[in-house]
């Protein structure tokens, strides 16, 4: 696969950054001290403008820099996968649109799969060209997961939601309302899409004018060439850190399940690491009808973030940590889908294939990872008809993601309840849940049984329930019913997930149904794994866990 | 009798007093050593030294009976949170939620760092219950209270021998009968106990917060009882007739009592006196704009204040513990005098936030620690003394420094000059992102603001980030190094009242509203009668929370003065959206408006300290040179012969220009090439930046 973006040659007359030569490591480090700020600020405006509870309390949004050439310069710390809809995005653009026609106040929204590098469609991008000295700088881009598209099909990615490829919403600063109405029709919730588009809007805008301060304060041409020399400093501390490594071939295998699928999937790696470079060759069945397919943009940001995690978690978010890394997956696999296939559940594979590479890493390293997490990215989706108030008639969608266990470390037990890998939102406050939508949570809380034996144990998964108060569609992305999470050095496996239906609940199919007003069910999500044998778990932790009631998962998964 | 007012800040190292004689209108400052097995003795030692010292208190006298006023800031309530030395605290919440004190917002703490811990839970599980009872977000009950499970909770927590409880119930803010209630019975199972309901300490909405807020309070409170007893005991020893006051995150003080009760709204009080004092020197000395910038030995404290008021913050997450609680803005970052220098992976120059801190302390105390420090670098390039610092108490080893920055110099490929410089342009760097969060995400140009620096480095880096930001004009204070025991003589009595009830503003609303304002206004009046404040004394402010509908975060809009009445509805709409525009850059037009939360904050005025303010003398200032250094400074790329001031023989109206330094016994100023200085008639020094 592509190790950065095929655009470099291409824009090579935004050059004069060559000029300024040997730019000492301490003006970079102060630069880009200012270029994570930046990150940071458009990343709050963006939550803090917008209206869906999804991105103001769940943080569902990512923001990030890219230079000139489209590579990533700096990515805020919210969503790793949220990446791989990034890294395509601008180089696409570059690539099809006439660069020379790019003005100020352009901006360019998009979030297809295929056409423009997304990883599922409710990821909405919106990039705009930062001009410095009537020339182009930077770009300054953001992501927001719109909880819309909801109740859809996923045969294959027409039926998931709208397709937008990388076009211009805004052109020079004026609004292409026709593009908006043909946006907003299409969504099932127009208002909120609307006001969050609004605040994605308001953060690019804040991203422009910092960086032009920026370019203002240190002068445009030491500007980028502190941008050029922050990727290379990105991939020497990869290479560094992979160097450390030992060297060899590491395979690991799993079968990935989930509420999606009827049959099973067996995935797996074998990770090389040979001196500075790590090559990761993934094997895969053929993509399937069904939402769990990843682009292969998707699986890119999954591998960066876990080789990132593992190999030294202080490297910059930039384009340059991805030079020392290979990654090979076949066409039209599961794990690298090509045209048409659906895409919106991709979240649980992302889950799957990080836990797949601590697996393999495992045998390099063992001091350096943890046991398999829950691997899963629980995700609730609800919807329905608004019967009263001002909005009466109008659709309402609520999407929530719920954390789980977290594999045992070599040297403590994993975290309870909480988002792993790919994703990392909040849960929704049950007294902001309550008031906009018509949910009762009757409990939320640590899942006994989950947690995997060992040494150190596994985290505890979560358990949600949820009744309705008036009748909606519910639909469910869950895996780790079949397989649970494996246990390391002798650790125990995590327990799985179960969903437990109230009474008169009609039974769900691959995950989809309908809860009628009064009616409840209950979704536990899997514990992680434990880390070394639960003979050694020391005696002041027995009587904690005996205290609290901390009761692990059987052996064999529950 | 009783004409000194007095304010004792206890800190780790050493304890400050502050008193102003009101007679003389003069402010003098004892400092003893701290105790910290029991941080009373000091105070009670500090306070009579100081006044037998100062306000010629003789032997057979005793010292309290001079005092009409007695501020205090401690940090015995955050340092029980950071070492995690609390009570024991049983946990009563709704059934089905007794997990959520540990599940929190189920993010994990670092995005990145597999290793990285939760921060941990104060309550363990076996010492949670979750009790039958339910509200509805109207307040309506689903089911009642079941008291028989609580009552058995009680006993529970009774024969574990917890020493406080925490009650959360869902919607509590709206509806606190189920709280008082479960209150009322565990009251009278474990009597003894500090108890809290989370209504009484947030009664806002978001649950975990509100819950954190109410669990923290309840694992401080029999600490921070303890604490004050045994001061009062000493202080009334003392012969203290006035009642004394301890400071609060907000930047005001309460009465032991209410302290007492509320010691959640203490843990970020440290830092906020020196803000408050910085207020006052901003107010008289004409600077209503100010980023305050306090710069210590491992950390550095960043607020902005504007029009002469500090951004104020509602909530916060401290050591990883969310609370809900008025506090000042104040930002820390690990950037201070003793950050360590280090080279990574990818050969870049990091600094912190790993300190050295006192000891060993830099590689220049010749203690022990080769890798080399901000004050190091500053011992380099000569800004610091090069053979003793803290007004030559500490000799320090100028050589050793060298040495180490001349390793570090050798693998950057930089000269040792260039590399010292190097690591005060990247501790800048950290700090500057401290103050963009304060100001620039906030909606503030940095540029548009004074720098205010003090602590004991501030005044040492403030040029330097000055211009880092583009800011134009840096004051330092006369006595940078003990502002906070200042600010306790300048603060106010201040209490925050606030109640949620999710409202539109319109004009059908407006019984509504008022009856949201005055329900808070009325616990104000309360509170004024409890703490025996003077009528006239008495200020109260109200605000509301507003956002659009459908949004998350508010915006707090003061509200004018007299009837909420339409006019005051449109006044306070105008006002919200302009807030929005200068935050977001836009405004909803047609959007429903939300008010959510409702705020009172009272002010029980006290007769301040007043800064000493002095005629203008000539601008003339070799009369205050008390020597020269050689210092090197980037912008002359060698070092340069630099006229050093003697702070104490500066006097206003004296004028000069950098390459120079001014030192005290506390700290040293620099003031690089081109930087205009002058002293202003209460001594502050004022540089200009070019």
């Amino acid at each position: 696969m592509r190790p950065e973006t095929p655009s470099a040659a291409m824009l090579s007359k935004a050059g004069d950054a060559a000029k300024v030569t040997a730019l000492d490591p301490i003006t970079v480090e102060v630069i880009g001290s200012a270029l994570a700020s930046i990150v940071d600020e458009t990343g709050e405006a963006l939550v803090r403008a917008s209206y869906s509870t999804n991105i103001k309390e769940r943080r569902d949004c990512s923001t990030a820099l890219f230079d000139r050439e489209g590579r990533t310069l700096c990515q805020a710390e919210h969503i790793p996968i949220h990446l791989g809809s990034f890294i395509e995005f601008v180089p696409k653009i570059m690539a099809e649109k006439d660069v020379d026609s790019l003005r100020p106040g352009d901006v360019f929204i998009g979030n297809d799969a295929y056409a423009g590098g997304g990883t599922h469609l409710p990821d909405i991008v919106l990039a705009e060209p930062i001009f410095v000295d009537g020339e182009l700088a930077a770009w300054t881009v953001n992501l927001a997961h719109h909880s819309d598209f909801a109740d859809r099909g996923h045969a294959h990615i027409y039926q998931e939601g709208l397709r937008i490829p990388p076009i211009r919403l805004y052109r020079a600063g004026e609004v292409q309302q026709d593009v908006l109405d043909l946006v907003l029709l299409n969504c099932q919730v127009p208002r909120e899409r609307l006001s969050d588009l609004r605040a994605q809007m308001a953060a690019n805008r804040v991203g422009v004018r910092r960086f032009q301060d920026l370019c203002a304060k240190h002068g445009k041409a030491v500007v980028l060439a502190a941008g050029d020399e922050l990727l290379d400093y990105a991939e020497r501390k990869m290479r560094a850190g992979i160097a450390a490594l030992p060297d060899g071939t590491y395979r690991f295998e799993d079968i990935f399940d989930s509420i999606d699928l009827e049959e099973s999937l067996p995935l797996a790696v074998e990770v090389t690491i040979a001196g500075e470079e790590v090559t990761l060759a993934f094997e895969a069945p053929p993509q399937v009808r069904a939402g769990i397919n990843m682009t292969e943009t998707a699986l890119l940001a999954t591998v960066y973030y876990i080789v990132k995690s593992v190999v030294d978690p202080t490297i910059l978010p930039n384009s340059g940590l991805s030079r020392p890394i290979h990654v090979k997956a076949p066409k039209g696999s599961v794990l690298n889908c090509a045209h048409p296939a659906a895409v919106n559940g991709r979240v649980q594979t992302c889950q799957r294939v990080s836990d797949l590479i601590l697996g393999a890493l495992a045998g390099a390293v063992p001091d350096k990872v943890c046991a398999c997490t829950n691997s899963a990215c629980t995700v609730a989706t609800f919807s329905g008809v608004r019967q009263d108030g001002p909005e009466k008639g109008n659709l309402w969608v609520y999407l929530e993601t719920i954390g789980g266990g977290g594999g045992a470390r070599p040297t403590a037990d994993g975290l309870d309840g909480i988002h792993v890998h790919a994703t990392n939102t909040s849960n929704l406050p049950v007294e902001a849940l309550e008031l906009e939508y018509p949910l009762i949570l009757t409990r939320y809380e640590l899942v006994d049984g989950s947690a995997g034996a060992g040494k150190y144990r596994g985290g505890m998964g979560l358990r949600r329930v949820y009744r309705a108060t008036e009748d909606c569609v519910v639909r469910l992305d869950v895996s780790r019913f079949e397989t649970a999470s494996w246990g390391l050095g002798g650790g125990g496996a995590g327990g799985k997930s179960s969903i437990v239906f109230g009474p008169g609940v009609a039974p769900f199919s691959l995950g989809r149904g309908t809860l009628r007003a009064g009616e409840w069910f209950a979704i536990s999500s899997p514990g992680g794994g434990g880390y070394g044998p639960a003979e050694e778990r020391d005696t002041e932790a027995q009587v904690r866990d005996a205290r609290d009631g901390i009761a692990f998962a059987p052996a064999g998964g529950a | 009798m009783g004409k000194w007012r007095v304010g004792v800040d206890s800190g780790g190292t050493f304890t400050d007093v502050c008193m102003f004689d009101e007679t003389e209108r003069k402010v003098r400052v004892w400092k003893v050593s701290s105790t910290p097995s029991d941080p009373s003795v000091g105070i009670a030692q500090g306070v009579e030294e100081g006044m037998r010292e100062h306000a010629g208190v003789g032997a057979a006298q005793s010292p309290g009976a001079m005092i009409s006023y007695l501020g205090h800031g401690t940090t015995v309530a955050t340092n029980a949170l950071i070492q995690l030395r609390g009570a024991k605290v049983g946990l009563i919440t709704t059934e089905g939620f007794s997990d959520l004190l540990e599940i929190g917002r189920q993010k994990r703490p670092s995005l990145y760092d597999i290793f990285a811990e939760k921060p941990a839970t104060l309550v363990p599980r076996h010492l949670r219950f979750g009790v039958a009872e339910r509200l509805l977000h109207d307040g309506s009950v689903e089911v009642p209270l079941d008291e028989a499970a609580v009552r058995a909770a009680a006993e529970a927590m009774k024969a574990e021998g917890v020493e406080a409880v925490a009650i959360c119930f869902l919607y509590a803010f709206v509806n606190p009968d189920h709280e008082r209630r479960a209150r009322a019975i565990v009251e009278e199972i474990l009597p003894e106990a500090f108890l809290c309901a989370s209504h009484e300490i947030a009664p806002e909405f978001r649950e975990y917060e509100r819950l954190s807020t109410a669990t923290v309070n309840s694992y401080l409170g029999p600490i921070m009882h303890r604490y004050i007893r045994r001061l009062s005991v000493r202080l009334s020893d003392l012969g203290l007739a006035a009642a004394p006051h301890l400071t609060q995150s907000n930047g005001g003080v309460a009465s032991f009592d209410a302290a007492a009760r509320t010691p959640v709204r203490s843990v970020l009080s440290g830092p906020s006196t020196g803000v408050v004092a910085a207020e006052a020197i901003g107010a008289v000395a004409g600077y209503p704009d100010i980023i305050t910038f306090d710069m210590g030995g491992t950390s550095s404290d960043v607020a902005l204040m504007t029009g002469g008021q500090t951004t104020q913050a509602n909530e916060a997450v401290v050591h990883g513990y969310p609370i809900k609680a008025p506090m000042l803005d104040i930002n820390t970052v690990g950037a201070g005098g003793g950050s360590i220098a280090w080279i990574d992976t990818g050969g870049f120059l990091k600094v912190g936030p790993q300190s050295a801190g006192a000891d060993p302390g830099p590689v220049c105390y010749g203690r022990g620690n080769e890798e080399p420090t901000v004050t190091d670098a500053n011992i380099v390039l000569q800004v610091l003394n090069p053979t003793h610092i803290l007004g030559g108490r500490l000799a320090v080893h100028r050589d050793l420094a060298v040495k180490a920055v001349e390793r570090m110099a050798g693998r950057l490929g930089l000269g040792t000059m260039e590399t010292a410089q190097g690591i005060i342009s990247v501790v800048t760097a950290n700090m500057a992102r401290a103050i963009r969060v304060i100001s620039i995400q906030r909606g503030y140009d940095p540029r548009d603001y004074v720098l205010m620096a003090f602590g004991g480095a501030g005044p040492l880096h403030a040029v330097r980030l000055a211009q880092e930001l583009d800011i134009r004009r840096v004051l330092v204070p006369r006595n940078p190094g003990t502002l906070c025991a200042l600010g306790l003589l300048l603060t106010d009595l201040r209490a925050n009242f606030p109640v949620t009830r999710l409202t539109r503003l319109t004009a059908d609303n407006i019984p509504v509203l008022q009856g949201a304002l005055e329900e808070v206004a009325a616990e104000a009046d309360q509170w004024f009668a409890d703490e025996g404040i003077a009528e006239t004394a008495r200020r109260l402010i109200l605000s509301i929370d507003i956002r659009y509908e459908g949004q998350n975060y508010e915006l707090s809009v003061p509200v004018p003065e007299g009837d909420f009445d339409a006019d005051a509805l449109a006044e306070v709409i105008r006002r919200f959206e302009a807030e929005h525009q200068r935050m977001y850059g836009f405004t909803a037009e047609g959007e429903a408006i939300n008010a959510v939360t409702f705020r009172a904050e009272a002010l029980g005025l006290v007769e301040k300290a007043e800064l000493p303010e002095r005629p203008l003398g000539p601008a003339e200032a070799a009369s205050a040179v008390s020597g020269s250094r050689e210092v090197w400074y980037p912008e002359t790329g060698a070092f340069t012969d630099s006229p050093i001031y003697d702070r104490e023989r500066l006097s206003p109206g004296m004028e000069f220009a950098g390459p120079a330094l001014v030192e005290q016994m506390d700290t040293t100023t620099l003031v690089p090439p081109g930087v205009q200085v002058r002293v202003d008639p209460f001594e502050n020094l004022i540089m200009e930046l070019p």
